[in-house]
């Protein structure tokens, strides 16, 4: 019930439009406000089942049901959603239009659908509609060719999707033939196993979809365009949540349905994520534009969590969950940031030492914070799932490990660079912009919070997340010494 | 326990409300909270140190865990504690020589208006490096290694406004990064293995393993990258030179006399682990007698004062890596204490010349300042013989012990090449303190300006003075102290403190006394100038630390950024060839405007229309 309450509350934002103008904003807030409430509510009390699932008999001719379940690998990614939503509401203008919150709140909702469902159809449905709001927040409100980003988007992951829905159907209906009865419920189908020359298309129909969404090298053509040119808030909600949908699926989806294919590939995918790790670190070195390095810095550490589904590992797979949480809410921070210093230097070119740091203290520090997280500082978010990660590669494959540390160096470089680019270096003639306003500091020190508790304190997420490992691989893992971790 | 946490707790409060306050503190104050607060640190540190030695010397361990840091893939890794009697002396000398210098500080800082980030930054070391040495596994370790990094960067690149400083804050950061990672994967591989990470269950599981010394190498050859890294061990060395741009109180306290022994606390640390991996000490050891000499060869050509003294520590450092390299722990520890004594002497009495000079650190510009500045010249005399191994000051105790041992141990190389590096360290250093504070002025403006710092910055150097005068003689005591540690476990045979044969210590003194008399020759009695010597080859080789930068540049830096830039123009013909697709569709799109739906209704629609047909057409075959 809870999990349909936030997927539904998000709608409510359509009242938006009967609001006077200067309501539009708090009202939005108001919404994204009860989200986050409710997750407070899932996280800190256990709930009957009866309060965190629904399933409803959706389209019975089909086997079609409405399955939502605020589960332990759900939860904490619902919470990343309200949060950064949340966020990004509250650092949006005063000026924005009902459309622009509806549109998010909607983003939001449709996230939060494909976090929690559990049939995979209810799954594809929220999957495709996720493309509309970023397609209108693309279109409407991206400087620059705005038509072409939004475009750009909704045509590569249409591609995708269309893929996807060959391989739902295909599912639900090999599943029929096997055992006379049509469902497409996610715990059902993990029990079908496909003919040998079926298999690998099915489950690179599913791959391609959650490639492109996430997105991973090289189906990324859409991100940098649509990360650099869309107003802040709105890159903060696609970098922070959106993205996290392409690996959250590997792990809902893939990892139970498709273990067997994904451990025959796994050369292949373990390849296709070190080249995009090493890809995008090297383009974040070399970007003269703020929010490129953040986007390809995203783009390498989107294979990192690639990385840890791959290993099929449960050390790699809670890492990877843990990691998706972590890197929300830090680049969520991010791009927020480079947007307020956008705000106030009217540019994104990067220029060796801008000079800022004297006029602008408080955006220096948070600045500062956020770039030592995202380059994985150890007591920070992100190192604790990078160190999750490397466990499970270190179990799994030693030489991409070694290229993974690599890249952790090559992080630091280019954050280092980010950071000290934009802010450091001798006073800049003729400009002293005004520092964060107290509400500024007060959004991005929430996040600068979580960022801390989720490095001190991973276990708060971690401890609820269920054993992800299929069942061979997880055998050989330290699945015995398993303790507590339970789903919520 | 708990005592381990207040410990942690008052540098952390300090960081914390210092950098929370920062902009409406009353200045002089932010300096005097944050050094009570390292005082209150110091002494609950005594009072820990005191209640080990309460305990039978079998038991002398401290221990317990906070809260779980991850679980839910393993065994939980858990916020451990641990304090032995080496962690308490890294304690007592963070908190002792680090309160010093937060002292020193009140006055070197007096006129800076960003005091209180200054002081902030410094409590946030204090407490990272206090975490280093108290960490109970090596995750804690590991995220305290980190921190002191971090507040290394941010010190280093304190004065931001100069280009040259945030540089040298990035390439400190990034190099250590780098031996960062390496502990990373180490540590995976050991809790791959072990399914621990805690000293006592990891030490514990090593006694009755079976043999696997490739794994044992691997791991120790990673632990140590993180040792190189951290303590600038060549090849690893190059970001230590560029610190310097950070206050001279920070190059003291982190770069000299604290944070960059945390490699050779490591290694002691580690000592079981060791004990497992053929070879590796000894590379250790060869690696660490080897930068010793480089990083001397180096420091005789340096004309910045601060620089030399940066090579000065390299090479200490190597001989404490020779130390523990071979095994004397005990001399590793105790070089690294009379180092802290030394060394952080040392920087601060630099600190008071460069205070005095208004910021020059160029030693051709220096010259008798010894009448101006009495009390920091005899502090930098007292220093300077210390760390020449001139008989009864406390660097020769520490020095001889390591090179009697490595005779001991069967390593007359190792010997050799420490007892000369002895001799060029004389040299180098009295040929610093020649430049300094004896003969005449060469900048006769500079000079009459100059003037003896203020007693709080006099305070901490007549101290450490004394300090490094007498240390020597806690040896023994030191040795006795630490028995317990290094009996914990098996792989520490040779542990203890040994004396060397006379005659090495003869030579090893010898070679001390020619170096001092050369430097007497060159520099007073013939007036050589600062960069004499340097003009040509091999002297301007060695000045620029005989091409380490460029060698790093060319082989590392230079071909990432090549790479970065064909990848930047693959990936802008990849978007580009994605455009033209783009572009096709989209006048596609125009040919079908007539039937004028919105484009993206109808794309949806016909999403819709799809998946109902494909359905319908399966149910039908079903």
């Amino acid at each position: 019930m809870l999990a349909f309450g936030l997927v539904l509350i998000p709608w409510i934002g359509l009242g938006l439009f009967l609001l006077p103008k200067g309501w539009v904003k708090a009202g939005a807030v108001v919404l994204a406000g009860v989200e986050v409430l409710l997750f407070a509510r899932a996280l800190l009390a256990p709930m009957p089942s009866s309060l965190a699932v629904v399933n409803w008999n959706w389209i019975p001719s089909l086997g079609v049901h409405f399955h939502l379940s605020l589960d332990g690998l759900a939860l904490f990614l619902v919470g990343l959603a309200s949060v950064v939503t949340l966020a990004a509401v509250l650092a949006s203008p005063n000026k924005q239009g009902p459309a622009y919150y509806f549109w998010i709140l909607l983003a939001e909702s449709t996230a939060i659908g494909v976090f929690t469902a559990l049939d995979l159809v209810a799954f594809y449905v929220f999957w495709e509609v996720v493309l509309v709001p970023v397609f209108f927040l693309l279109g409407g409100w991206a400087a620059g060719p705005a038509r072409r980003t939004a475009l750009k988007w909704l045509i590569m992951n249409l591609f995708g999707s269309l893929f996807m829905l060959i391989g739902v159907v295909a599912m639900g209906v090999v599943h029929a033939q096997e055992t006379g009865h049509l469902t497409f419920q996610l715990a059902s189908l993990a029990h079908t196993t496909l003919v040998p020359q079926v298999a690998p298309w099915v489950f690179l129909s599913f791959l391609v979809a959650f490639i492109i969404k996430a997105p991973l090298w090289p189906l990324h053509g859409w991100m940098p365009p649509a990360y650099s040119d869309a107003p802040a808030p709105v890159t903060a909600v696609i970098s922070g949540v959106l993205s996290k949908l392409g690996v959250f699926a590997m792990v809902r989806v893939l990892v139970p349905l498709f273990h067997a294919e994904m451990a025959q590939a796994e050369p292949w995918l373990m390849a296709l994520a070190a080249v995009g790790l090493v890809y995008g670190a090297e383009l974040a070195l070399r970007q003269k534009d703020v929010k490129m390095v953040a986007a390809y810095g995203s783009l390498s550490h989107m294979a990192m969590m690639a990385l840890g589904i791959f290993t099929l590992t449960q050390a790699g797979l809670v890492g990877a969950t843990f990691y998706m949480v972590a890197h929300g809410v830090m680049l969520g921070g991010l791009f927020l940031l480079l947007g307020w210093y956008e705000e106030r230097t009217g540019s994104r070119a990067l220029t060796m030492l801008g000079g800022l740091n004297q006029s602008v203290p408080k955006l220096t520090a948070w600045f500062q914070i956020f770039a030592l997280a995202t380059l994985g500082l150890p007591g920070l978010a992100g190192f604790a799932g990078e160190y999750m990660i490397f466990q499970g590669l270190i179990q799994n494959n030693i030489t991409v490990a070694a290229v993974a540390g690599v890249i952790l160096v090559l992080a630091a470089w280019y954050m280092l660079r980010l950071f000290q680019g934009a802010m450091q270096g001798p006073r800049a003639t003729g400009r002293s912009p005004a520092d964060l306003t107290t509400a500024q500091v007060g959004l991005i020190g929430a996040l600068g919070l979580l960022v801390v508790v989720l490095g001190i304190w991973p276990a708060g997420v971690t401890s609820h997340l269920p054993v992800l490992a299929p069942p061979a691989t997880h055998a050989l893992a330290h699945a015995s010494h398993r303790k507590g971790g339970e789903p919520a | 326990m708990t005592l381990l946490v207040e410990i942690l707790a008052l540098p952390l409060l300090g960081a914390v409300t210092l950098g929370s306050f920062k902009s409406v503190l009353p200045r002089p104050l932010a300096g005097i909270w944050a050094s009570l607060l390292v005082l209150g640190a110091f002494l609950l540190s005594w009072a820990a140190k005191d209640r080990l030695a309460l305990l039978p010397a079998a038991h002398r361990v401290i221990t317990g865990s906070l809260w779980v840091w991850t679980q839910g893939f393993g065994p939980a890794i858990h916020w451990a504690l641990y304090l032995d009697p080496m962690a308490s002396i890294w304690t007592l000398i963070i908190t002792g020589v680090g309160f010093l210098i937060h002292v020193y500080s009140n006055g070197y800082m007096a006129e800076d208006r960003d005091r209180a980030r200054f002081f902030a930054e410094l409590n946030l070391f204090i407490f990272s490096m206090l975490l280093l040495v108290l960490a109970g596994n090596l995750l804690v370790l590991l995220i305290g290694w980190a921190l002191v990094g971090l507040s290394s960067y941010l010190l280093i690149g304190f004065w931001f406004g100069r280009p040259s400083a945030v540089r040298a804050a990035k390439k400190a950061f990034v190099v250590n990064t780098l031996g960062d990672v390496g502990m990373l994967v180490a540590l995976v591989l050991l809790y791959a293995r072990f399914g621990t990470l805690s000293y006592t269950g990891l030490f514990g599981a090593l006694a009755h393993s079976a043999p696997a010394p490739m794994f044992y190498t691997w791991v120790a050859l990673l632990l140590y990258l993180g040792a190189m890294a951290k303590s600038a061990q060549f090849p690893l060395h190059i970001w230590l030179a560029d610190a310097m741009e950070g206050p001279t109180p920070v190059s003291a306290l982190i770069h000299a006399a604290t944070m960059v022994t945390a490699g050779v606390y490591l290694i002691a640390r580690l000592y079981p682990l060791l004990a497992l991996a053929p070879g590796v000490g000894e590379a250790i050891a060869v690696i660490g007698a080897g930068t010793a000499l480089f990083a001397a060869t180096v420091a005789v050509f340096q004309k910045d004062i601060k620089r030399a003294l940066a090579y000065s520590t390299v090479s200490q450092l190597g001989y404490m890596f020779l130390a523990v390299g071979i095994g004397a722990y005990v001399a590793g520890v105790f070089h690294f204490m009379m180092h802290a004594f030394f060394k952080a002497l040392l920087f601060l009495a630099a600190g008071s010349v460069i205070h005095a000079l208004a910021g020059e650190q160029d030693m051709g510009a220096m010259g008798g300042l010894y009448r101006k500045m009495p009390w920091t010249a005899a502090g930098f005399l007292a220093a300077t013989l210390a760390i020449s191994g001139i008989p009864g000051f406390s660097g020769y105790f520490s020095k001889e012990a390591i090179l009697g041992q490595a005779l001991n141990t069967g390593h007359p190389w190792l010997w050799a090449v420490g007892a000369f590096t002895a001799g060029l360290t004389a040299f180098y250093m009295f040929r610093v303190f020649f430049l300094t504070f004896l003969g005449k002025p060469r900048d006769q403006h500079l000079y009459e300006h100059a003037h003896e710092a203020p007693w709080v910055m006099t305070g901490p150097v007549v101290v450490l003075a004394v300090l490094s005068v007498i240390g020597g003689y806690f040896g023994t005591g030191l040795n006795t102290w630490l028995t317990p540690t290094f009996t914990r476990y098996a792989g520490a045979a040779h542990f203890a403190l040994e004396a060397g044969p006379v005659w090495a210590t003869a030579v090893a003194v010898g070679l001390a006394l020619v170096g001092i008399a050369g430097a007497y020759r060159l520099y007073l009695v013939r007036s050589m100038s600062v960069d004499s010597g340097t003009e040509r080859a091999p002297g301007r080789w060695a000045a620029a630390s005989w091409g380490s930068d460029t060698a790093w540049a060319w082989t590392t830096t230079l071909p990432l950024m090549a790479l970065g830039d064909w990848l930047t123009g693959v990936e802008r013909g990849f978007v580009g060839s994605l455009a033209g697709v783009g572009r096709g569709v989209l006048a596609w799109a125009d040919e079908l405007r007539p039937i004028e739906t919105g484009l993206v209704r109808r794309y949806l629609l016909s999403v819709m229309v799809g998946s109902v047909v494909l359905l319908a057409y399966f149910l039908v075959r079903f």
